[in-house]
């Protein structure tokens, strides 16, 4: 019973999630929303429990002096901190604002810039022309690379300077983002979509079990 | 030495990638730019609008990304405040409201633009779909009040304006999939036009929505910024941020040379 | 003589009479709108009627449109907000229900007179039961499903299957080996997708194979969350695998836990972890944006066997550059099925296979026949809403 009534409510809810897609009856559009509202209504409670276990989690590595404990204290004086201020006075207050501007905005800045570090150290590791559609690979990117920025029209309004056609280097980085890329990428997505239908079916009929737990 | 070169240390490619991006920073140079078709349609877009049109712009980045559209953001405010187009600024994204009412309020001054009257900004709303979805019956079914508390029917620009039938143009400033649900629910089902300007890790993303016409314009990152910049004929944060982002690609590609040369001629030596 | 003057003095006067209230008789005049319909607006619940009118030429004069509709009493009254010149249709969507609606439109003339157009006919709003803007899109989804569906009805009994191999999952059980040796964690991350997305579900299911085998050699597992729901689904899921497999007590569960909801922290502290806890595994399963490449190569610097899966197709180029195995897209939804050898499993991805081969067909077809100006494939494609 523990399996079939989740499985029961996931075949009901399921089937009729796809007939309100297909059914703009203010009857179907109440069910949608109705729906749609209880997921709302889980969503806080599911954050009361999130934060709980957040607190649990920090509070036992306090308690047991675990390493980098420290780490642990830093996020409840931000939390604490954050939620005094920020509850009662609401986003506009001056002291979140600066909070804000101050705080948050750089260190996600930061944590994003480091994309250009890791995305550099990738690339060198990553473009090695050891096979011939790694080599194809590597002058596709340097292609794409070379004509993302000015420097490449630059180079090949100089060194191509006798072919019929100027700015070569971003013509032709945007025509591997139109054709080459947008096929693969296309290709890729229609096998996604087919994958997500079979997926949907198999856990709507039940098929699919295993996100319950256990083997079947 | 070969060995060395090619299992280089990632922290000596770090160190080489800040020094390229502090150098230009510190020592401008200017690089012709090439305008692209996409930036150039947006433009053209913007520029044929009468005066007294109204352009939705959705600021749907958070405080990580917002190096590349935020110039993108003040570029296009500044087309369309020097030509009379009134601008409604919104937000999809819950950790945005005040980088964008900041930045609005910036440009706006730098521009003489009066709040209320030339611009507004609505803020933010819980549930993407709600609010698309919402905003194409009604804007002020959704924002009843605008970010500064005042009443959307009260606001002087908002007097003749209902719903997407009004908004001319929708441009979409973004670093995550939000431009995919304004395409599928406010273009497809209410027929807005949209453009869009986004970070250019999730450029590729887009280009298919430019094919099929989705899209009527497209700022890629930085580029699209100093592209944009270019045709203003005002260079700004977007100059500068494509000049940095021009030596880290050049960084990446004479290092990629490299390494490949000490793998050929380790893999000869090898025989 | 005085005659013939005065004849003419009362000629004159008279003409100029006739001429001055000729002219001053002469206001502009502006044609109604025409064509003037109200219609229950199609496929909607029947809660808006749409009035529709022709387009006036730019230089008609006129200057906006305003929409009336009927009250109570029989009188007009004014809705919405004035229309742009351009406009040729309003959808009322503040209408009540069951009730007869009638219109008209008025024309706003460049002086600011208000030219009247016919009254419409009354129309009652009624809700639609299926969406026929939505005709393709249901046949399709009705072909695709059959062609799974089929397919699991052929398959139920039989074990031989085919299904090519995928070295990503091939590879789970090395990575768990390889943890247990070294007696080191396993860390698993499920993305920031939220439970009611698919690639996060295809996660859990790999999650839940993974518990088994962690189960069975007692090796840590570290599952930090991003979304609260999933959290406690995850915690309940592979709390069962541990107790089918008969092991509730090597089960943790504070090592399945909530990290944070946002995107950059949330890669901040999986970062930290890894560079803290150096796990032997790393799994990068499900939904991935921006954040993908700082936990990849973060797992590449710590030495960890790394194997990501994602349907974000723009973060692929960044897994497959930084870890060593990478389920691209679709392989990420086999993966149950590879992993238990089912065979109604097996066969749903068999029905995968015939539905691309009708897309393929449907491409190709789309393709000639577009090459010889017959567009009827395109068109019915362009009419899905």
């Amino acid at each position: 019973m523990k399996r079939q009534i989740p499985l029961a409510f996931c075949f009901l809810f399921g089937i009729a999630m796809i007939f309100t897609q297909f059914s703009p009856h203010s009857y179907s559009q109440a069910v949608y929303k109705e729906v749609i509202n209880w997921g709302l209504i889980i969503s806080p409670f599911a954050m009361v429990l999130a934060v709980v276990t957040l607190i649990q989690t920090h509070v036992t590595r306090i308690n047991l002096r675990t390493e980098h404990w420290q780490y642990s204290l830093i996020v409840f004086v931000g939390m604490i901190v954050m939620v005094l201020i920020g509850v009662p006075f609401g986003p506009q207050n001056s002291i979140v604002e600066w909070l804000y501007n101050n705080v948050q905005v750089p260190m996600d800045a930061t944590m994003f810039s480091l994309l250009a570090f890791f995305i550099a150290s990738a690339a060198f590791r990553a473009f090695r022309a050891r096979s011939f559609e790694a080599f194809l690979l590597l002058a596709t990117a340097m292609i794409v690379m070379i004509g993302n920025v000015p420097v490449g029209d630059l180079v090949w309004n100089k060194v191509m300077s006798w072919m019929p056609w100027t700015d070569g280097a971003s013509w032709l980085r945007q025509w591997i983002l139109d054709v080459l890329n947008n096929a693969a990428r296309r290709g890729i997505i229609l096998g996604v979509s087919l994958g997500v239908i079979s997926q949907s079916i198999r856990i709507i009929l039940g098929i699919e079990r295993s996100y319950l737990g256990g083997g079947d | 030495m070969l060995e060395k070169i090619m299992n280089m240390d990632r922290r000596v490619i770090f160190i080489l990638v800040a020094l390229v991006v502090i150098f230009p920073t510190l020592v401008p140079v200017r690089m012709p730019i090439t305008v692209s078709e996409p930036t150039r349609n947006l433009y053209d877009f913007i520029e044929t609008l009468p005066s007294g049109s109204t352009i939705m712009i959705a600021f749907d980045y958070g405080p990580s990304s917002l190096a590349e559209p935020e110039p993108m953001a003040k570029a296009v405010m500044q087309h369309c405040f020097s030509k009379g187009i009134k601008i409604i600024g919104m937000t999809l994204l819950p950790n945005t409201p005040t980088l964008a009412h900041k930045l609005m309020r910036k440009i706006a001054a730098e521009n003489n633009a009066v709040y209320g009257e030339d611009y507004v900004f609505l803020g933010y709303r819980p549930g993407t779909l709600q609010v698309i979805l919402g905003m194409g019956t009604d804007i002020s079914s959704v924002f009843e009040t605008d970010y500064e508390n005042k009443t959307v029917d009260e606001i002087p620009m908002m007097e003749n304006i209902t719903n997407y039938d009004q908004i001319d143009l929708l441009l979409d400033l973004a670093s995550g999939s939000t431009t995919e649900a304004w395409i599928i629910y406010a273009n497809t089902r209410y027929g807005v036009k949209i453009a869009a300007g986004v970070t250019a890790v999730i450029i590729a993303q887009m280009y298919p929505y430019l094919q099929t016409g989705q899209l009527i314009g497209l700022m890629p990152g930085y580029l699209g910024a100093a592209e944009y910049e270019k045709l203003l004929n005002a260079p700004g944060d977007g100059t500068i941020g494509l000049n940095t982002a021009t030596y880290a690609h050049l960084l990446i590609i004479g290092l990629v040379i490299l390494g490949n040369i000490a793998f050929f001629i380790q893999r000869r030596r090898e025989g | 003589m005085t005659y013939n003057k005065t004849f003419i003095c009362i000629t004159t006067c008279l003409l100029i009479f006739l001429c001055g209230t000729y002219a001053f008789s002469q206001e502009p005049t502006f044609s109604t709108p025409t064509n003037v319909t109200a219609k229950d607006t199609p496929n909607d619940d029947g809660s808006s009627i749409t009035v529709t009118w022709d387009a006036v030429p730019e230089d008609s004069g006129i200057t906006g449109y305003k929409i009336l509709r009927n009250t109570d009493s029989g009188e007009f009254e004014e809705i919405g907000k004035q229309l742009k010149p351009t406009a040729t249709q309003y959808k009322d969507s503040e209408i009540e229900k069951g009730k007869t609606h009638a219109y008209f439109v008025q024309a706003i003339t460049d002086s600011e007179a208000l030219v009247n157009s016919q009254q419409t006919e009354g129309v009652i709003a009624t809700g639609q039961w299926f969406h026929t803007g939505k005709t393709s899109l249901f046949i399709a989804m009705i072909i695709l499903c059959a062609a799974i569906l089929v397919s699991i009805y052929l398959c139920r009994n039989n074990q031989d299957v085919f299904v090519r191999r995928i070295p990503g999952l091939e590879a789970v059980d090395e990575a768990i080996g390889r943890a247990t040796e070294m007696g080191r964690s396993i860390l698993y991350v499920l993305g920031l997708g939220g439970v009611e997305n698919v690639a996060t579900i295809a996660s859990m299911t790999i999650l839940g194979q993974v518990a088994r085998r962690t189960a069975d050699y007692e090796t840590p597992l570290r599952v930090p969350c991003n979304d609260p729901i999933v959290l406690n689904v995850v915690r309940e899921m592979v709390k069962t695998s541990y107790l089918d497999e008969g092991r509730p007590d090597a089960y943790q569960e504070e090592n399945i836990f909530y990290l944070t909801g946002d995107q950059f922290a949330y890669a901040a502290g999986v970062d930290g972890m890894m560079i803290r806890e150096k796990p032997a595994a790393v799994f990068l399963q499900g939904t991935f944006y921006a954040e993908s490449l700082l936990m990849a190569e973060t797992g590449n610097s710590i030495g960890a066997i790394q194997i990501a899966g994602t349907d974000s197709e723009h973060q692929l180029p960044f897994f497959i550059a930084a870890c060593d195995y990478t389920l691209i897209g679709e392989e990420l939804y086999a993966a149950s099925a590879y992993l238990s050898k089912e065979p109604m499993l097996l066969g749903s991805l068999r029905g995968q296979d015939w539905g691309k081969i009708v897309i393929f067909v449907t491409i190709i077809l789309g393709v000639t026949l577009e090459l010889f100006g017959i567009n009827w494939i395109t068109t019915l494609l362009q009419s899905v809403r």
